[in-house]
């Protein structure tokens, strides 16, 4: 125990910069694959067959292909030379595109279709009654499952190590490399993430407490 | 889409609506005309084709073929709908549903303003206080910031005839409105009706109650097996129907109230 401790106070700083890294890396893979996610299951829903044709499968395909191997494919794959935070954030908003078009398709596709046809029948648009009526409530209802994605999002960034990005993982393991305290700098690694994670559990179970009220 | 081929005091012509749901028949070659500002009552037994009739009129159910016209706006089935057409006949229509259908995620206020701000273009200032208006006229104006979920249901149908009234239609089709209400309830939204239809609002009724179609319609179509049985004035129907079908329907129906 006071080794682990005397490990922290060493090498706070590096893991701490580690933990911001991997924190701004699931940030911005968030920021760009929720609202792609978005689209996809909107597209996913399109009565136009090749169009949700072709966005399935893009979909399982997301899906299907582990996180690692994303990584691996966007860093290798990418003819135009990128950082490795830069390759990292792109393959984990595909990942992220991929799996929340799953959950927020079935947040839309809960919404009454009686509310839909109300809105039609007032004469709404498509389009209207998309943005007014079925992406606020699908949205609403899908936000929980989402957090959790989130979370689990964030864990994810650990893989980023395998194409150099200086996260938390990346961090502690290239501490120990030199110091040989594996297990001590794992232990701390593994306290910073589950902070942040159940926190943000915390945070989720409030925000699921708030969605209960109107719908 | 043609502009007025029916007669000027026609609202609404059915010709030949037929609606098939693979080989089951719904609606077979049903026509009629609904004349301005006259109610028509829809009666019938369960699985007749009556919602089902009052939804082509707006074309939430696309007939199998036939035309229909509401106030001038002709559109053929058999043809490919445009959307400015299908946009054309629906703002000539409110609609209000058996399960009111309201936004739970909207205030009241907001579930009325909406849909004018989207369909009609109006300003949010415009609509706010068309809805004022008319929730005052339902006797609910109190319960403008007040979420659907916090109404009972004879408000929330309320809410809803409301909603739709501020699109400013020609014709209100109502299908059941009152079936998912207890009976005290149900009285609030006939009261409701009973007014819109003594300012002249032409109106649609599918309707299981019949003292509200013996005494407010102007006509009561009693439908069977996805057609029209028979038709009249309310005091005919309902004092000597000549179809044997319709006599067992009223007695089944006045025997239960």
């Amino acid at each position: 125990m006071t080794e682990i401790w005397n490990d922290w106070l060493t090498h706070h700083d590096q893991l701490l910069g580690g933990l911001w890294v991997s924190l701004r890396l699931a940030f911005m893979a968030l920021l760009l694959g929720l609202p792609a996610g978005l689209v996809l299951a909107v597209g996913a829903s399109s009565r136009r067959r090749v169009l949700r044709g072709f966005i399935v499968v893009v979909i399982e395909i997301g899906r299907g292909t582990p996180a690692l191997v994303m990584l691996q494919v966007v860093y290798n794959g990418i003819p135009v030379t990128l950082t490795g935070f830069v390759c990292a954030y792109i393959a984990l908003a595909l990942t992220t595109a991929a799996y929340t078009s799953e959950i927020i398709r079935g947040g839309l596709q809960s919404v009454p279709g009686g509310e839909i046809e109300a809105g039609r029948a007032l004469g709404m648009s498509s389009f209207d009654v998309l943005r007014d009526i079925v992406i606020p409530q699908g949205l609403r209802i899908a936000i929980p499952p989402l957090m959790g994605f989130c979370i689990l999002m964030f864990q994810a960034t650990s893989l980023a190590f395998i194409i150099a990005v200086p996260e938390l993982t990346s961090q502690a393991r290239s501490i120990a490399n030199n110091t040989f305290h594996y297990l001590n700098l794992f232990v701390i690694a593994g306290v910073l993430y589950a902070i942040v994670t159940v926190s943000a559990s915390l945070v989720t179970e409030q925000v699921e407490k708030k969605l209960q009220r109107h719908v | 889409m043609t502009t007025s081929p029916a007669l000027p005091h026609d609202a609404i012509v059915l010709q030949n609506v037929e609606k098939q749901f693979g080989d089951h028949v719904v609606l077979n070659n049903v026509s009629m005309s609904v004349s301005s500002g006259e109610v028509v009552a829809l009666i019938g037994p369960s699985g007749a084709g009556k919602s089902t009739l009052l939804r082509c009129i707006n074309l939430l159910e696309r007939p199998t073929s036939g035309s229909i016209t509401v106030e001038g706006v002709t559109i053929q089935v058999d043809h490919s709908i445009k959307a400015k057409e299908l946009a054309a006949l629906r703002s000539r229509v409110g609609m209000v549903f058996q399960s009111f259908n309201l936004f739970p995620h909207l205030t009241v206020l907001r579930n009325i303003s909406l849909p004018q701000q989207r369909v009609l273009g109006r300003s949010q200032a415009e609509a706010e206080e068309r809805a004022m208006t008319l929730l005052e006229r339902v006797g609910l104006a109190d319960k403008a910031k007040q979420y659907p979920g916090r109404c009972s249901g004879g408000q929330q149908q309320r809410i809803a005839i409301a909603r739709a009234l501020a699109l400013d239609p020609k014709v209100m089709l109502f299908d059941e409105p009152t079936s998912a209400l207890d009976p005290e309830l149900g009285l609030e939204v006939l009261a409701v009706m009973r007014e819109l239809a003594d300012e002249g609002m032409t109106m649609v009724v599918v309707t299981h109650e019949m003292q509200f179609a013996r005494d407010v319609s102007d006509h009561v179509v009693v439908m069977s097996d996805g057609a029209i049985l028979e038709e009249g004035k309310p005091h005919e129907i309902f004092a000597s129907p000549s179809q044997p079908r319709t006599r067992a329907f009223l007695r089944a129906v006045l025997d239960r109230q």
